[in-house]
């Protein structure tokens, strides 16, 4: 079942040209990847779908329940509460707050309460806030940080900071995830090891992954489906072995003489 | 919360209004104005510190705001007959010319018209940001102070008000201070208030987490300019004379010095240096005047206190670069297990 489709999507940064009709689609449950040069558009392709750049041209679409919803005109936030998620390719966690806190502000879309009865600590507000708490919690003892809960984000060695930030957007009850370069600077060992984790927090939250990597054994081992940029055009699309021996992608790569 | 600090924390209110009887009792009138002025910048510093240090705008309107709030409260609360002395140049509008409040609604009224303009003014001016933002607010308020000079009808314009009654006691600033102080808390602990701090971190990834950046700056602001016009309006009914010229730009930036040397993001450290630089900025007085030391005998120099207050600043600065407390607030851990019984103000900041 299709759950997002971005149909041909153009984006114009003045003159240039950094993404041009990139089709997609993810069907539920997926892993996708999306792989391509420096340059090639793939950040830009990510920040459309999830609304810090509205495409110039073409529209984007969310499978909400039984609905497809427009989501072209949506703000980031919008988009995240219908349950796009998202990671960044510099990490970007709130560096002067504790672990717990930075997951417990990415439950903060869910609050029904009001401000007021925040402060003023009604019973509505204490309710919801020990659920958040509690929820919080179980997420950072499934993702394995528990133990620094009460850290300084920023204190944390690389590859947590990555999980968290990863962690972080499971809190806001995705159905996609978007994942841009999450490992990006590791070491071959870390790769590995989140490619296990990412496989299995795909099939514990049920979710739709689409993924921005440029470590290749990441992503001819965990995607099933691959799109390949290059100067923000789609030049090829499909299974990892297709990918492999696509001779437009070895030339965008490798070039030719 | 631990059980036991609810304790404490009402032993130390009620130890703070014990030590407040006794300074009424003790204290000279000079005195306690210097402590009313104390509550009241504890209130202004709190409301520029949601503003610019939780939320991360940085924001200059905070004259502005002050006084609208301190209009509006003055012109409540004074009596017909004072209005009438007051408005010789051009008789008062109408609407207002027989209205007397008690000073509570009035205070309430001060804080809701000024929130009311953070939000007319907040709505725009927010899409921008940093330096654009604080150049724009700081806009606003000069705004608000040439718009107060030439209202001849509503505002009395460049002569201002006089003889405003003198409601501001210490129960009312302290007690608005109190509240100011206990509302910044509960906020900032809750979850609002942690998503004021995201936006402060980052706003993009805030904005990726699900929050609506433009609602969350619209209501902190709304809530500084609320407890910004609530100062303003003890501050005008403590003084009992107010005029546009009181409400320059000079006077925010003694706010965000508050901020800036108490630590911004820390109640605490507003609180702190809330007082700190109150009560300085009075006790370095002597400076101006002449100095005797028995051998040699300095003349005074209006402004020199200024100038050594300036220096001490500048010294604090450079040994504590975060402010005095940083981000940190002030807990009963720490109080206990810390370094020893330090002279901390017993302010109910958990």
């Amino acid at each position: 079942m299709r759950i997002l489709k971005a149909d041909n999507i153009t984006m114009k940064f003045g003159g240039l040209v950094a993404v041009s009709q990139f089709y997609m689609e993810l069907n539920k449950g997926e892993i996708v990847g999306l792989i391509g040069p420096n340059g090639a558009g793939k950040t830009t392709a990510f920040n459309m779908i999830t609304g810090v750049y509205k495409p110039a041209e073409g529209r984007i679409f969310f499978q909400d329940e039984d609905k497809e919803v427009d989501i072209t005109e949506y703000r980031p936030d919008e988009i995240t509460k219908l349950g796009i998620a998202r990671t960044f390719q510099n990490i970007r966690l709130f560096k002067e707050l504790s672990v717990l806190d930075n997951v417990l502000i990415a439950n903060h879309l869910r609050l029904k309460s009001d401000v007021f009865s925040s402060i003023l600590r009604l019973p509505n507000y204490v309710k919801e806030e020990k659920e958040m708490y509690e929820k919080s919690i179980h997420l950072l003892e499934d993702v394995g940080l528990q133990d620094v809960m009460h850290e300084k984000s920023s204190s944390l060695p690389y590859g947590k900071q990555r999980r968290l930030e990863i962690a972080r957007a499971l809190a806001t009850n995705p159905k996609v995830l978007l994942l841009d370069e999450p490992a990006a600077g590791m070491n071959p060992k870390e790769s590995l090891e989140l490619m296990d984790f990412v496989g299995d927090i795909r099939d514990r939250f049920q979710l739709t992954i689409f993924m921005i990597e440029h470590h290749m054994q990441v992503v001819m081992g965990i995607c099933e489906r691959i799109f390949v940029l290059d100067h923000g055009v789609t030049i090829a699309h499909g299974t990892p072995s297709e990918i492999q021996n696509n001779e437009k992608v070895i030339e965008a790569y490798l070039g030719v003489d | 919360m631990k059980k036991g600090r609810l304790e404490l924390n009402i032993i130390a209110m009620a130890l703070f209004i014990g030590l407040l009887f006794l300074f009424r009792i003790t204290f000279d009138s000079y005195k306690m104005k210097i402590l009313n002025l104390c509550g009241i910048y504890i209130i202004l510093g709190l409301s520029l510190n949601l503003i610019n240090g939780f939320t991360g705008l940085f924001s200059l309107g905070h004259a502005g705001f002050m006084a609208v709030g301190a209009y509006t409260a003055g012109l409540l609360t004074m009596s017909p007959a004072m209005k009438e002395m007051n408005f010789f140049m051009k008789p008062i509008v109408p609407f207002l010319a027989e209205v007397e409040w008690p000073f509570f609604p009035a205070l309430l009224m001060a804080g809701v018209i000024s929130a009311l303009m953070g939000f007319l003014i907040g709505s725009p001016v927010l899409k921008l940001k940093d330096d654009y933002l604080a150049i724009a607010t700081l806009g606003f308020s000069e705004i608000i102070r040439v718009i107060f000079t030439n209202t001849q009808s509503l505002t009395n314009g460049a002569l201002g008000l006089k003889g405003l009654p003198i409601y501001t006691n210490i129960w009312w600033s302290w007690g608005a201070a109190i509240f100011t102080i206990l509302f910044m808390v509960f906020l900032i602990k809750g979850s609002y208030g942690k998503a004021l701090k995201a936006i402060r971190e980052d706003e993009i990834a805030a904005e990726a987490m699900g929050i609506n950046l433009f609602k969350h700056k619209v209501m902190s602001f709304t809530m500084g300019a609320f407890f910004a016009g609530i100062g303003g309006a003890l501050l005008g009914n403590l003084l009992g004379t107010i005029d546009p010229n009181m409400f320059r730009f000079v006077l925010t930036f003694n706010i965000l010095l508050i901020v800036v040397l108490g630590g911004i993001g820390s109640i605490t450290g507003t609180v702190i240096s809330a007082v700190v630089v109150t009560v300085a900025m009075e006790a370095l007085r002597v400076l101006d005047e002449t100095i005797n030391f028995g051998f040699v005998t300095i003349q005074g120099i209006p402004g020199m206190r200024m100038v050594i207050f300036s220096l001490l600043l500048m010294i604090v600065i450079l040994f504590y670069q975060q402010g005095l407390m940083g981000t940190k607030e002030f807990t009963w851990d720490w109080f206990f297990n810390g370094k020893g019984f330090r002279k901390t103000l017993k302010k109910e900041v958990k």
